[in-house]
């Protein structure tokens, strides 16, 4: 796929999702209450049961500031990686039969719908964008958290790995929707899965010895984990340059595995919709 | 009642058979929830290795708080979610006018008539899990705490289906609750963790104006520390209140109902 036509794509849809301002606004507050708000509010209770307002006290190696500048940076960063609910575009292109108009351009129909998911993100990356500085600016780093200039330029590509692997989970797991009818269930599945393993529900250090041993050679981690300790200063720069590339080569071969997929898939395609 | 009752027994029919005409989506929605459990209650169980408790709550109390909320999702999964799915397309679309004119209760109609039958080998399973979570429990809970136990989470997951409808129905006026829908699922969660780690206003407004701290956790401290006025006040006021506030907006949306062109 060309460069410019992968541009023309991602400014398209990133323009049509900007247009549902009601949707943004609304979605920002879910987001926030939900991501940051439950967390706060349960860890300031544990903090304050096991320490009783001892500032010192650490809880997986956290101290309470460090915990919810995690959570924090884990419910922005969580947003982008997953894009919008587009992904389930791909199933009903399938689906209702809209495949056809794709296999009819003359461009290859994985990377024009990743351009759909790059562009589609852009909401969650003005969010992402606005609400950090907001969190860690205006109000002020914890002690023991350094977001430089370095850390956020680590992070621009450790999302944009993540974000591509997510894509490429979801992809096989729609492409099903040449044999199944609803595969919704499947992508809901791999929210559930990457929220615990990829350290979106709690940081992998608290996670037991022999699931820390096996977690960093998964795509979990990839997502969302190494993306928020990278931005919080966490991450030495060779463990960062060793998680990008278990992240790359998962994509790789989880892309391999969709490439597989698709092949099978489509001839069982009939255009017609099922 | 009777008429009622044989009409939700027609609903069950229709909802097996087509739940049996999809099977790979039915393997699926099994498999996803299956993934629900188990990520709750790893969450659960990898915090409790770090802390010593939760509002309140040991390990023990967390297990049955979590299983109670997986068993009050599946029983809301089963009973209303297709439901409230499909609820904003009737009125959008104007297939509302079909419900309207069957000599029953158009509001019984479209928040029953379809049962989830996949969810429901999930209320199996997640039934298991509540009541493994009550037999592994140090204390012996009596059949009688578990019986009031169940019934309060059935009352839990009646406000659930009243709250999420104050997020559908709007769409009325709006003719779109898709971003509303999100919110509701984004405040949802607040029922799932003990109601005592909330303070000041938002712990006050969890128990009043959007009670879902009524939904899992007031039944869970119910059963472990009996039943205080704190508890069963708002739990009482809640029940009545949600369902009155879902039938005015219902009715007034009713009135602003304008077939197709909603």
């Amino acid at each position: 796929m060309r460069a410019k036509l992968f541009a023309d794509v991602f400014i398209i849809e990133a323009k049509r999702t900007m247009s549902y301002r009601a949707d943004f606004w609304i979605n920002v507050i879910g987001g926030l209450l939900s991501g940051i708000a439950i967390p706060y509010f349960m860890w300031s209770w544990i903090f304050q049961a096991e320490g009783g307002g001892d500032d010192t006290l650490l809880i997986g190696g956290r101290t309470f500031g460090q915990m919810i500048a995690y959570y924090i940076a884990c419910a922005l960063i969580s947003k982008v990686v997953r894009g919008s609910d587009l992904p389930l575009s791909i199933s009903s292109d399938i689906y209702e039969g809209g495949l056809n108009r794709y296999l009819l351009y003359p461009t290859r129909y994985l990377p024009f719908k990743y351009a759909q998911q790059l562009g589609a993100m852009v909401p969650n990356l003005v969010q992402m964008v606005g609400f950090g500085v907001i969190f860690f600016f205006a109000l002020g780093l914890p002690a023991g958290v350094e977001i430089t200039a370095t850390t956020v330029a680590m992070t621009a590509a450790s999302l944009l790995v993540a974000n591509l692997l997510y894509f490429l989970l979801t992809y096989p797991l729609q492409l099903i929707s040449f044999w199944a009818d609803n595969v919704w269930s499947l992508i809901i599945l791999l929210r559930f899965v990457t929220s615990l393993l990829g350290g979106a529900m709690l940081p992998l250090e608290m996670f037991p010895a022999v699931w820390r041993d096996v977690l960093p050679y998964t795509p979990f981690p990839t997502l969302f984990y190494l993306p928020v300790q990278t931005l919080l200063g966490e991450v030495s720069i060779v463990a960062w340059g060793q998680g990008l590339l278990i992240g790359l080569a998962w994509c790789v071969g989880i892309g391999l595995c969709g490439a597989l997929v698709w092949r099978r898939g489509e001839l069982r395609y009939t255009g017609v919709g099922i | 009642m009777k008429r009622y009752l044989r009409l939700y027994l027609h609903f069950l029919r229709f909802s097996f058979s087509r739940a049996m005409e999809f099977r790979v989506d039915f393997f699926f929605r099994i498999v996803m929830d299956c993934a629900f459990y188990v990520t709750n209650l790893a969450f659960f169980h990898i915090l409790f290795q770090h802390i010593g408790g939760l509002g309140g709550f040991g390990i023990d109390e967390v297990y049955v708080f979590v299983a109670g909320y997986l068993f009050a999702d599946a029983v809301h999964m089963t009973l209303f979610s297709n439901n409230t799915w499909w609820l904003p397309f009737l009125i959008n679309k104007g297939d509302l006018d079909y419900y309207l004119i069957r000599p029953v209760s158009t509001l019984f109609f479209v928040s029953l008539r379809d049962f989830a039958a996949n969810s429901f080998l999930n209320l199996i399973i997640a039934a298991g899990i509540l009541f493994w979570a009550m037999l592994r429990h140090p204390a012996d809970l009596a059949a009688s705490s578990i019986a009031v136990h169940i019934a309060l989470l059935l009352v839990g997951v009646f406000i659930t289906w009243n709250l999420h409808m104050w997020f559908i129905l709007p769409v009325f006026w709006l003719h779109t609750s898709t971003g509303l829908r999100q919110l509701f699922f984004a405040l949802e969660v607040f029922s799932e963790r003990p109601h005592k780690i909330y303070r000041g206003v938002v712990g006050k407004l969890l128990l009043s104006i959007l009670p879902l701290a009524c939904v899992i956790s007031v039944p869970t401290y119910i059963l472990f520390e009996g039943a205080s006025w704190e508890l069963v006040v708002p739990l009482a006021v809640a029940t009545p209140m949600v369902f009155l506030v879902t039938l005015v907006i219902w009715n007034r949306g009713l009135k602003a109902y304008a077939s197709a062109s909603s």
